[in-house]
């Protein structure tokens, strides 16, 4: 004899032997607790029971009007566990980042950080970096690095600060954060190999043309050094000349201190995300911030700049004051950071490195012309 | 670990893909379904069945209509949505360039 349990599945009423019902019972609580994050819980259940009804049904006859325990085991096993599809998006994690997810949320992004990328670089990667950090082609920030270099000339320090300061991605974390996105090994295998050739090619090319670029300059700067050494005779007043020969310094102290300040709170602002002390207001990303201190250092050295022309105006375009001008504004550059390097020990250990990579750089580039001469 | 191991989490993702291909055919109701994936690779249970149509319906792939059946109570008959078929051809066009892919490697 077997004590009979009387259920209600979805509405329709069955009779259970007791062990069979003990095991139904743990099967629901069990599928219930597996779905108790799904937004389909109750829809879902429904479904269950309604299924389950289904095939208790098919056990009874006529004759037979309750569901015995082996039934419900057999019925069980067909049911088979229930998984909960969001469950399993979550634990499979990349597995499908298709469509069936939804949109990854802001909070939930890897951080970005700014990074030198190796693979495809044409130089320390730092435009590659930059890149990937702002989201834009690498080609337009190499254009951009390029006009700002030819047009400001500070760009090329930037640019070898940036060598020194910013780490490479090296590890497969560190891409993710330098992209701000999960990456993984297909994409950097298809990424490298994707671009060594290119840049390879590129490289060559580019260095021929460079070769002939400079060719040109070196012949250029002859020129110029010929021209302004028969030139530099003397047709000023006196007195225009006195004024020159104060105001020309001045100037060129002041632009050096203008220049020096800026550098330093430029490594400032890229090591340690604040200008001496004086943090970006927050949600503010870091190249906004570069861009903008970019932006103030033209702003301030524009009218000092024109102030200059305006004394090479009066002194008559005569390139040997541009020469004062150059000799005394690098002296002083030279003098403020020679002082910060002693009194500052940030910026000491800047300079060591940028020594070190400049070493590097020459050594390497050495090399390179060796190789290059016995092809 | 055998083959057919190696690649259940395969099934597994390829499931849903496989569900809105019967779906888009005819209207059907999860235990011609269930017949239907029963010989295959695919073979699956209700339990996995139903949070799978759920989630589906959730995000507006597929929908159902109640449907009276000649023995007990009404059934849901599963059908494809607008959005459910454009999806479908999209994962169609996906799985005929994933082929192409596995097809292109190793020749």
């Amino acid at each position: 004899m077997q004590k009979v349990v009387s259920i209600s599945l979805n509405g329709n009423s069955y009779q259970l032997e007791e062990p069979g019902f003990d095991q139904l019972r743990a099967y629901l609580e069990s599928a219930e607790a597996r779905l108790k994050d799904s937004p389909d819980r109750a829809e879902v259940m429904a479904d269950l029971e309604q299924a389950i009804s289904e095939k208790c049904r098919g056990t009874l006859g006529p004759h037979k009007t309750v569901v015995n325990t082996t039934e419900i085991e057999r019925i069980i096993s067909e049911m088979g566990p229930v998984e909960s599809p969001d469950e399993k998006a979550a634990g499979a994690g990349t597995a499908d980042g298709g469509a069936a997810s939804p949109p990854p949320s802001f909070g939930t992004q890897p951080r970005k950080r700014l990074y030198k990328i190796r693979e495809g670089a044409m130089w320390g990667g730092v435009c590659n970096g930059v890149a990937a950090y702002i989201g834009a082609d690498v080609t337009w920030v190499r254009v951009g690095a390029v006009l700002l270099t030819l047009f400001t000339g500070v760009m090329i320090f930037v640019y070898i600060a940036m060598i020194v300061i910013v780490p490479y991605a090296d590890t497969a974390e560190d891409r993710a954060a330098a992209f701000g996105v999960p990456f993984n090994t297909e994409d950097i295998i298809g990424r490298a190999k994707k671009n060594f050739e290119e840049s390879n090619q590129r490289w060559h090319r580019e260095w021929r043309r460079q070769q002939r670029h400079w060719n040109r300059q070196f012949r250029h700067m002859n020129e110029q050094i010929r021209m302004s050494a028969q030139s530099f005779a003397p047709n000023l007043s006196p007195a225009a000349r006195g004024i020159m020969a104060v105001f020309l310094p001045i100037a060129a102290i002041i632009g050096a201190l203008v220049f020096v300040a800026w550098i330093l709170a430029m490594v400032s602002l890229v090591t340690q995300h604040s200008i001496f002390g004086w943090g970006l207001p927050h949600g503010v990303p870091l190249w906004v911030g570069v861009i903008a201190l970019v932006a103030i250092y033209f702003a301030i050295s524009a009218p000092l700049k024109a102030v200059r022309n305006g004394g090479h105006q009066a002194a008559g375009h005569h390139p040997g004051w541009r020469t004062v001008h150059a000799i005394v504004w690098m002296c002083a550059v030279a003098l403020l950071l020679w002082a910060a390097y002693n009194f500052l020990p940030g910026i000491r250990e800047l300079v060591d490195n940028l020594v070190w990579a400049a070493n590097l750089t020459a050594s390497n580039f050495s090399e390179t012309m060796v190789a290059r001469n016995w092809n | 670990m055998n083959v057919t191991e190696k690649l259940a989490p395969i099934r597994k993702g390829l499931l849903e893909y496989v569900i809105l291909k019967i779906v888009a055919g005819d209207k059907v109701y999860v235990a011609d379904m269930l017949k239907l994936l029963g010989p295959t690779e695919f073979a699956t249970q209700e339990g996995t069945l139903y949070p799978l149509l759920s989630k589906l319906r959730r995000e507006e792939l597929v929908d159902y209509e109640w449907q009276e059946s000649e023995a007990g109570p009404p059934r849901k008959y599963y059908k494809l949505t607008q959005k459910g078929r454009t999806q479908l051809s999209t994962l169609n066009d996906y799985w005929k360039d994933l082929n192409r892919t596995l097809a292109d490697f190793g020749n």
